[in-house]
């Protein structure tokens, strides 16, 4: 490491300077908020811990907790299915119960508070059955969210349980009968048991996904503390209060993800060694068939099926009636051209952050990189409140510029970049490097000659699911945005507010479509690999 | 390893007691007749496999990779439907078309090759693992009397990542053994252990199933592993059957091509029949299997049935010699360009070039029809 710095010297130097400086100003948000939060009155923390906060942290946690339950349940059910039994359409829906991802939360929650709305298809639907007087739960409610959040999040518990069924040793689960026990024991005692270090890693994915939703607690009114610190900052502009929430939320999300390294940790042994034998999968009888079919049928209609229908006809009528115009091409460009700049602005700042932390891993170089983590737990409504508080105490004459909507995007969405650029760069042998730096390239060819050409796969990836990420953003768009310039997510949330569901539904139809094909490129490197 | 012995003195200390030719017969606890399995319509895994294990007996599967034993042994453990035949467990049929007795019924124990230990689990729950409808004192009584049989005792809180590969492969035998299985069934046990190691346990493990007195099939690729277990070896050749005897038989008296080369060094030597004898380029052969005049015979003879002299003059001249530790293997070159080999004590040593003389015990040499290989 010390040779090749001495080599070089004033490249690398430089290079350590940037990642520095970057993973500084990565930090700043939630430094800032913390300190925000921290220095304020102590009446206003007292005045919150005694209205707002115990209704917002059971209110968070409690829809945490049954969107996980929900997840888990349907998650690993379907999981099993696909991976264990043989049913017609089986290869079908084992791709087809990924696609809810595609379906950012604030789309689900609008089309679900239409349907099981007062009025809405699924309550004249009940009302033919027991009569004109039968009401529904409101869908505005505890079970109206979890309901929205685990049909949107179980697809993240389905795709690791799945690998986790596959990749499974099946000797385990030989060996369990040989033992005499039945094969339902040896799913409960063996198969789950192993599984848990997967099923835990999906959960804890659905968790904070759930703890830092806004989209669909907003639309569907459910108090939780993403949404009390938005109306913090909207409703009452109380910056002061908005940050001890923010502060508070992102414990909560640092609670929970300690957690799964705590677990991820003390699990290790889980792995599975020595050669191993393929599950088969079992043919289902006709019974069975029909059950399997069924059931993932309806979670798929649930999820995405029936959502992508309504959206399909509503843009349908939508623009038969003229809602392509140039404002809406218009919206395209903002959410295209702002996304663009903000995913190839993380690369660029990612690069030499995951570059420095693979190839001279210092204790230094790996903080800077956990360093950018930071944005993680990094709600967008935290992100956005942190900037707005930055920018108009050191930047005024930035306020209300597109620049900042950026820079909360790149905060906000380099972590899940990083995740995918740095096993690129690991897997590029240093020995390629040095072999051609031993053919005469310096570092700055050779980064250009051999490496990025190596890595511009895992960095396409990274730039596409930032793009598209950026997108679907809301909260912060919300708050950041300029004067009249409005995305695609920020024109579904405000036609859906107001209960406008067809002009809300060609834009969010697009961000649905757009999203598809990424995440099956996305996935289909898992997938084989699983 | 396996120093304390709770079970009763072992009945017979032979260690061919087993043998089904003398003796009085025990009952028959696994009878394979004309099984068959396949994997897809036109892919046949093994075809028309017979045979059968007496209570106590050790059998091994032998053969090269692919060759079906391993699918014989999950057709056993019930893993793989057949699609021919039957196979009977303690004279109940427990597999035939379309007739499939599940694993967990059928009293069967099995240790895989990775040993398959639950990696959420500690030794002694692993080895309590089927014994779920026994009382919890029972349970503890039998995990205890197992661990120590295998060794064990100190390490009964560990779990399997904390145990050495030897230790490992105990635990998963002691696992098996619990149930007290009517067969039990391993998949090349000691293929993951160093060869000192797996050498030690192959003795531990032969003693263990003979102080149990437990039926076992042992499938392996490792012809001196089979030699030091079997009380009969079944060599499998592309899912057939080549031969099913006693090692002693299998290795001087092979039926086929195939077992003489699979289970040791041998040479094949083609010759006619001529006047009732074998005539080779190496001398002549009695004509033990009564072949016809001018038939094209192959004869195969083993490293340790040639001796080898020096001469002032020969035909055959030494080519090679690689030194063994307790043999030293030499290739002699003849005219034809063919070679044998010999086998000569550890000590002696002759330079390559040398002209030899070669003396062949002809009672061990055994006549294949040439056309048959190999």
């Amino acid at each position: 490491m010390n040779q090749a710095a001495s080599l070089k010297p004033s490249l690398p130097d430089s290079l350590s300077l940037v990642a520095l400086t970057v993973a500084g100003l990565l930090c700043l948000p939630l430094a800032y908020v913390a300190h925000m939060a921290l220095s304020a009155d102590a009446a206003i923390w007292s005045r919150l811990w005694t209205t707002r906060i115990p209704e917002l942290l059971f209110n968070t946690t409690a829809l945490a907790l049954s969107v996980a339950a929900g997840t888990l349940v349907l998650g690993v059910s379907l999981a099993w299915l696909v991976a264990r039994r043989e049913f017609p359409g089986r290869r079908v829906w084992e791709w087809a119960l990924v696609l809810p991802l595609a379906m950012p939360t604030y789309v689900l929650a609008y089309i679900y508070s239409h349907l099981l709305g007062a009025g809405g298809p699924v309550e004249s639907a009940w009302q033919i059955l027991v009569g004109p007087d039968g009401r529904l739960p409101s869908p505005h409610s505890y079970a109206g969210a979890t309901l929205v959040m685990t049909l949107d999040t179980f697809p993240f518990v389905y795709l690791l349980a799945r690998a986790a069924f596959l990749n499974l040793n099946v000797s385990y689960e030989e060996v369990a009968r040989a033992c005499g026990v039945s094969r339902a024991g040896t799913l409960l005692r063996i198969t789950l048991p192993l599984m848990r270090p997967a099923i835990v890693a999906g959960l804890s994915l659905v968790v904070l996904y759930v703890v830092s939703d806004f989209g669909a607690v907003s639309l569907l009114r459910y108090q939780t503390l993403t949404y009390a610190v938005y109306q913090q900052i909207t409703g009452r502009y109380d910056p002061t209060a908005a940050s001890i929430l923010s502060l508070l939320l992102v414990v909560v999300a640092l609670v929970f993800l300690v957690a799964e390294r705590w677990f991820r940790q003390r699990s290790r042994f889980f792995q599975t060694t020595g050669r191993y034998r393929t599950p088969g999968r079992r043919q289902c009888g006709p019974l069975g068939a029909t059950l399997a079919t069924v059931y993932t049928t309806g979670v798929f209609a649930a999820s995405f099926g029936v959502p992508a229908f309504m959206l399909a006809t509503w843009s349908f009528s939508a623009v038969s009636s003229g809602a392509l115009d140039a404002r809406f091409v218009g919206f395209i460009w903002n959410s295209v051209s702002l996304s663009g700049v903000a995913a190839t602005c993380a690369v660029l700042i990612g690069l030499p952050l995951a570059y420095l932390a693979s190839r001279r891993p210092t204790r230094l170089n790996l903080l800077c990189l956990q360093a950018a983590y930071a944005g993680y737990v990094l709600p967008g409504p935290v992100a956005a409140l942190a900037l707005l508080a930055i920018v108009s105490h050191l930047a005024p004459f930035w306020y209300g510029t597109a620049a900042v909507l950026v820079i909360a995007y790149v905060v906000h969405f380099l972590p899940a970049g990083l995740q995918s650029m740095e096993p690129a760069l690991q897997q590029v042998t240093p020995n390629l490097e040095e072999a051609s730096r031993s053919l005469g390239f310096g570092t700055a060819a050779t980064l250009r000659r051999v490496t990025l050409p190596l890595v511009r796969g895992g960095f396409v990836a990274a730039w596409v699911l930032m793009f598209l990420q950026s997108m679907k953003e809301l909260p912060a768009t919300l708050l950041l945005r300029p004067v009249g310039f409005d995305t695609l997510a920020v024109r579904v949330w405000l036609e859906a507010s107001e209960e406008y569901y067809q002009l809300a539904a060609p834009a969010a139809l697009l961000i649905v479509i757009m999203t598809i094909p990424a995440i099956l490129l996305l996935l289909s490197k898992d997938w084989r690999a699983a | 390893m396996f120093q304390s012995d709770p079970m009763p003195p072992p009945a017979e200390q032979t260690a061919r007691a087993a043998d089904p030719h003398g003796g009085a017969q025990r009952p028959v606890v696994l009878e394979l007749r004309n099984l068959s399995c396949a994997y897809g319509a036109d892919r046949p895994a093994i075809a028309d496999i017979s045979f059968s294990a007496q209570e106590g007996e050790i059998v091994c599967l032998l053969g090269p990779s692919g060759c079906g034993k391993t699918t014989t042994l999950r057709a056993v453990a019930g893993f793989e439907p057949v699609t021919k035949g039957e196979i009977r467990l303690e004279g109940r049929l427990v597999s035939a078309p379309g007739h499939l007795v599940p694993t967990e019924q059928r009293r069967i124990g099995m240790v895989f090759q990775e040993y398959a230990l639950f990696p959420h689990l500690r030794v002694r729950d692993n080895i309590a693992f089927g014994l779920r409808h026994l009382s919890s004192d029972e349970r503890a009584s039998k995990v205890r009397l197992m661990l120590e049989m295998v060794g064990l005792t100190a390490l009964a809180a560990r779990y399997p990542h904390e145990l050495s590969g030897g230790q490992q492969q105990r635990v998963a035998l002691a696992r098996a053994l619990v149930q007290k299985p009517a067969v039990l069934l391993l998949d090349e046990p000691f293929s993951n252990l160093d060869p000192d190691m797996a050498g030690k346990m192959r003795e531990d493990l032969h003693d263990l199933l003979r102080r149990t007195k437990t039926t076992a099939i042992l499938v392996t690729h490792d012809h001196d592993e089979a030699f030091a277990m079997a009380d009969r070896i079944a060599v499998l050749n592309n899912g057939r059957l080549e031969q099913l005897d006693t090692p002693e038989a299998i290795y001087h008296t092979p039926s086929t091509p195939f077992v003489a080369d699979f289970v040791g060094q041998a040479d094949f030597i083609p010759g006619t029949i001529e006047n009732g004898t074998v005539q080779t380029e190496i001398g002549l052969f009695p004509n033990q299997a009564g072949y016809p005049s001018d038939a094209q015979v192959v004869v195969m003879i083993r490293p340790d049935d040639i001796h080898i002299v020096p001469v002032e003059r020969s035909f055959a001249h030494i080519v090679g010699r690689r030194f063994h530790g307790s043999e030293n293997l030499y290739t002699v070159g003849l005219p034809s360009g063919r070679v044998v080999h010999s086998s000569e004590p550890s000590t002696t040593v002759y330079p390559v070039g040398t002209p030899v003389e070669l003396q062949v015990n002809a009672t061990h040499t055994v006549l294949f029809d040439q056309r048959l290989g190999p």
